[in-house]
């Protein structure tokens, strides 16, 4: 059984799924960017975008890609699941991390 | 396997799911009817609930209005979550590009002082009406008995809170992007001698434990709201100067038909019951009666305080509007005392 | 869908959501705050500030609306046009539709169930903030069973089993795993629905649950309940958020609440692991195109995301991993075998087909499981045997179920997977049986709860179901012969087959 108690809260994984489709490649995109010790796994119709203890999705990164406005809400339509704890959601970024 | 395109059409075995055919014959259904009709459990509950062991989980019993077939009604939007929150979605962006038009052109600011008024002293704290208008409704989503009624409650629960933010919207623009107007509409609501009428029937009504009766109580409290606040005041707006107060206005007035489409045709399925209709007949008159004097009490201050600012005759349009409630029930054959 | 430009704003959004939701509260005057909230007092929860409840999501109903719409618009684009063009010949395999039934029948209902309950929450939670989150997850959850209905009402017209779906969830001895695993949940208090529902369901085990399930569908061209499974999921990170805050809520709230949560963390994973011994089989044995082991998913979505993460951070507020949860681990490796064989054997009676796993199925399996060679591939080589012989093996008489999870008491000992296991207790002289040290776990802190569960096999032999024969309790249940049994040669199979020739003599013209 794996466990990890001894591995602190900025160390251990937290991540999000997102549905593979056009309309999410800005998203991934910016995650990747936004977060250089991220890893990206492929799996069917969905990417999984890790990173060791935080990970961050910044509005302007998102738009710089996409060449539009875009708001953090529209995070739901690409979203399939994550893990981790949203610790903020405001009008420019979404960040995900442990607590403890 | 990878197939060229289907040149052969097959015919389907069935053309719906068997609980519909059983009532409506082999015929397509709609998706209303797929998403809706006897998807509630009906029977075999494993547990008796801690929070009240007298009842079955889902029981016909949590009020006294009761239909011998639940599905006997139904929606006459036939309202599926989608077709819903499309609809809402263009009633909220209506309502934001009616906003952001009366933000931009500064038309808040425009306004007749005693229109002002009207806003901030009379229609702001009905954010808070509308907010136990949600969990009145939400109460009757979980407690009723079939889908296609506890749909339209859910559904209208979501409304009520949707209202509730529409009117907070226009106190934070008339609040100049704050929330200061919100906060002495919550006074107001709180410590205002001509609310406590009101917010005392509320309190009332939110803990009737009987979803029917807090149903049929609210909506008569809201016929004469809608009709007093939004309805009456619209020409006089005009009129006065006050274009934006009807822009406002309309928005609530069209959600509020809306929600007499499902309401009326429910009372119609209530008092129509073969088994139940004429004790259903007798409850509704009984708990509308009662609602009916209460909150004509509960909003004539209101409407005092409506005729000092803008003297448009909310008081008699009160009057017209209790007397339209008894005449509506009267229709569906329900004889208010 | 266009994008508004932003307006400047003054408030922000963390202080618009505030104004637009919590602040609409005010405490009453003309009646208690107890008469108010009537259910939020026994269970022995302490709550000291409603308003500490935080709300990450931020979702208004302007916004809600805005974007649910959008994507039911992108997803009934994708039903329409697979129903245009007979997109359920694309296929793997009829086969693969026995995980779609089990699916509409078991745990469709239940998200019905969600829709009533999260409204409920929606009404009497004392704290404004949570009362909304849980409107909001009441509407989502109207949508899932909608979503799924409208999906699988295409393959209802073509293929059986799919038919009378919430008939069956009242009454199907199968199904009542998990409609008593809700009932056992909306019968809880508020707080107990918040933690197993909320927490333990929609966060410890919602994507071991859907995640490899929706890859599934993808993988064998099932495009509809990909898109619906997706798309429901983005809901479900809401409803993951609403279960996190809530359990960290209570442990902040008050010490006293921390045992009382760990109690409800420990029965309600191993509640809802007893369900998901469903997914696991229908993972590794319903699924022509495998995507990954139930091992695996296990390995991936529980032990490295939840206990190597989440839990880890519970333990900041003394919470331990759930009772128990070392023998679901190690149940991983033989959990969906034991399943499936039972399953198979009393699939007359059920609404989905069974058939014995293909020889490349079964190198797959023996591949992923180390004890499949020495302990399941022999049931199977023989049962193959019993087939050529003509004797296709059905279990004649009913199964016993376990008192708590009602799942047939199939499952082997800790550490020795060939000696069945059975617990049992007495509770007024009366004697109960349990599968597991989990399930009797659960019995012994409220006995007069489990008591009183509807049991079919019970309920059978009391006579409730429609009669005395198997053929009287199918009716009962609306089963028709082409509903189960063995896969090969039922009419779906027949269907299926009939129709692949067709599509390919006729295929290209």
């Amino acid at each position: 059984m794996t466990t990890s108690a001894t591995i602190p809260a900025g160390e251990r994984p937290v991540g999000v799924d997102i549905q593979e489709s056009e309309q999410n490649r800005a998203v991934i995109e910016a995650l990747e960017a936004d977060n250089e010790n991220s890893s990206v796994i492929h799996m069917p119709g969905l990417v999984r975008v890790t990173s060791p203890g935080r990970l961050v999705l910044r509005r302007e990164t998102v738009e710089e890609r996409l060449g539009r406005e875009w708001e953090t809400h529209e995070f739901q339509l690409a979203i399939i699941s994550y893990f981790g704890h949203i610790k903020e959601w405001d009008d420019d970024e979404i960040v995900i991390a442990w607590d403890h | 396997m990878q197939f060229e395109l289907r040149t052969q059409v097959i015919e389907p075995q069935r053309k719906t799911f068997q609980h519909l055919i059983d009532r409506y014959g082999d015929r397509p259904a709609s998706r209303y009817e797929e998403g809706t009709i006897d998807i509630q459990a009906m029977t075999n509950f494993h547990y008796r609930p801690l929070w009240g062991p007298d009842k079955d989980i889902y029981s016909p019993d949590y009020s006294v209005l009761k239909l011998t077939d639940p599905y006997s009604f139904t929606d006459p939007r036939q309202f599926y979550y989608a077709g819903y929150v499309t609809s809402r979605a263009d009633m909220h962006e209506a309502f934001g590009s009616t906003l952001g038009y009366l933000e931009k052109r500064g038309m808040f600011d425009r306004l007749p002082e005693a229109w002002k008024g009207l806003f901030q002293d009379v229609v702001l704290p009905f954010r808070h009406y509308e907010a136990a208008g949600q969990m009145i409704s939400a109460d009757a989503c979980r407690f009723g008995w079939g889908t296609t009624t506890t749909q339209c409650f859910g559904y209208a629960a979501f409304d009520r809170i949707g209202n509730a933010q529409i009117l907070s919207r226009v106190g934070i623009a008339f609040g100049g992007g704050t929330a200061e107007a919100l906060a002495a509409a919550k006074k107001d609501w709180l410590e205002e001698p001509a609310f406590q009428g009101l917010r005392k029937h509320t309190e009332l009504m939110l803990v009737e434990r009987d979803w029917g009766k807090a149903m049929v109580a609210l909506d008569v409290t809201d016929q004469l709201i809608y009709a007093l606040l939004y309805d009456s005041l619209d020409e006089a707006a005009l009129t006065g100067g006050a274009g934006s107060y009807s822009l406002v206005a309309q928005h609530l007035v069209t959600w509020f038909a809306d929600q007499r489409r499902w309401f009326d045709a429910l009372y119609k399925a209530w008092v129509a019951d073969p088994e139940y209709g004429a004790a259903n007949a007798a409850a509704i008159a009984e708990v509308a009666s009662a609602a009916l004097a209460t909150a004509v009490a509960a909003l004539t201050p209101i409407a005092a305080k409506a005729d000092a600012l803008v003297g448009a005759g909310s008081g008699a349009a009160l009057t017209a509007a209790a007397q339209a409630v008894t005449t509506k029930l009267a229709g569906v054959g329900v004889a208010l005392r | 869908m266009t994008i508004a430009p932003r307006a400047p704003r003054k408030l922000s959004m963390k202080d618009r959501y505030s104004a637009l939701t919590r602040d609409l509260d005010w405490t009453p005057s003309y009646v208690t705050e107890d008469e108010l909230y009537p259910y939020t007092k026994f269970e022995g929860i302490t709550i000291h500030d409603w308003s500490k409840w935080e709300d990450p999501f931020r979702l208004t109903v302007d916004a809600y609306t805005k974007y649910q719409a959008e994507k039911d618009k992108r997803l009934y684009a994708v039903l329409d046009g697979f129903a245009q063009s007979q997109g359920h010949l694309s296929l793997t395999d009829a086969s693969y539709l026995n995980a779609m039934k089990l699916f509409i029948q078991g745990v469709s209902p239940l998200e019905y169930q969600a829709h009533r309950h999260f409204a409920y929450l929606g009404r009497h939670l004392n704290g404004p903030g949570p009362r909304f989150a849980s409107l909001c997850q009441s509407l989502d959850e109207i949508r899932h069973i909608q979503t799924e209905v409208h999906t699988l009402s295409n393959y209802n017209k073509y293929y059986d089993g799919f038919h009378s779906f919430p008939h069956m969830h009242d009454r199907v001895w199968y199904l009542s795993v998990p409609k008593s695993f809700f009932d056992d949940a909306v019968s809880s208090g508020p707080f107990e629905f918040l933690i197993a529902i909320g927490f333990s369901f929609e966060y410890l085990l919602t994507n071991l649950l859907f995640v490899p399930f929706m890859s599934g569908a993808s993988f064998n061209g099932d495009l509809p309940t990909m898109t619906f499974g997706f798309s429901a999921q983005s809901d479900e990170s809401r409803h993951m958020t609403l279960g996190l805050e809530a359990i960290k809520f209570l442990l902040e709230q008050d010490e006293k609440n921390v045992p009382i949560v760990q109690h409800w963390i420990d029965k309600w994973f191993w509640r809802g692991y007893r369900v998901t011994a469903l997914i696991a089989q229908m993972l590794d044995y319903m699924l022509p195109r495998k995507v990954m082991s139930w091992k695996e998913a296990f390995n991936l979505y529980f032990e490295q995301q939840m206990l190597g993460g989440l839990f880890v951070d519970l333990a900041y507020y003394g919470i331990t991993p759930p009772k128990f949860v070392e023998q679901a681990a190690e149940e991983k490796e033989i959990l969906s075998h034991q399943v499936y064989w039972t399953l198979y054997q009393f699939s007359h009676a059920a609404a989905f087909s069974t058939s014995i796993p293909t020889d490349e199925h079964m190198e797959w399996l023996s591949a992923n499981y180390a004890k499949f060679d020495e302990l399941y591939r022999p049931l199977w080589e023989k049962e193959k045997r019993n087939v050529a012989a003509g004797g296709r093996h059905f279990a004649r008489g009913l199964p016993e179920l376990c008192t708590v999870c009602q799942i047939p008491m199939l499952f082997t000992e800790p550490g020795d997977p060939t000696t069945l296991c059975q617990r049992w207790s007495t509770f007024e002289d009366e004697h109960f049986n349990f599968c597991s040290d989990g399930c009797k776990n659960i019995f012994d802190h409220e006995p007069e709860k489990y008591v009183q569960a509807w049991l079919p096999v019970h309920q059978i032999f009391q006579g409730n179901c429609g009669g005395a024969t198997i053929p009287d309790v199918l009716a009962w249940y609306k089963m028709t012969p082409n509903d189960g049994g063995e896969y090969l040669g039922s009419r779906d199979n027949k269907n299926w087959l009939a129709w692949h020739d067709m599509a390919e003599k006729t295929g290209g013209n």
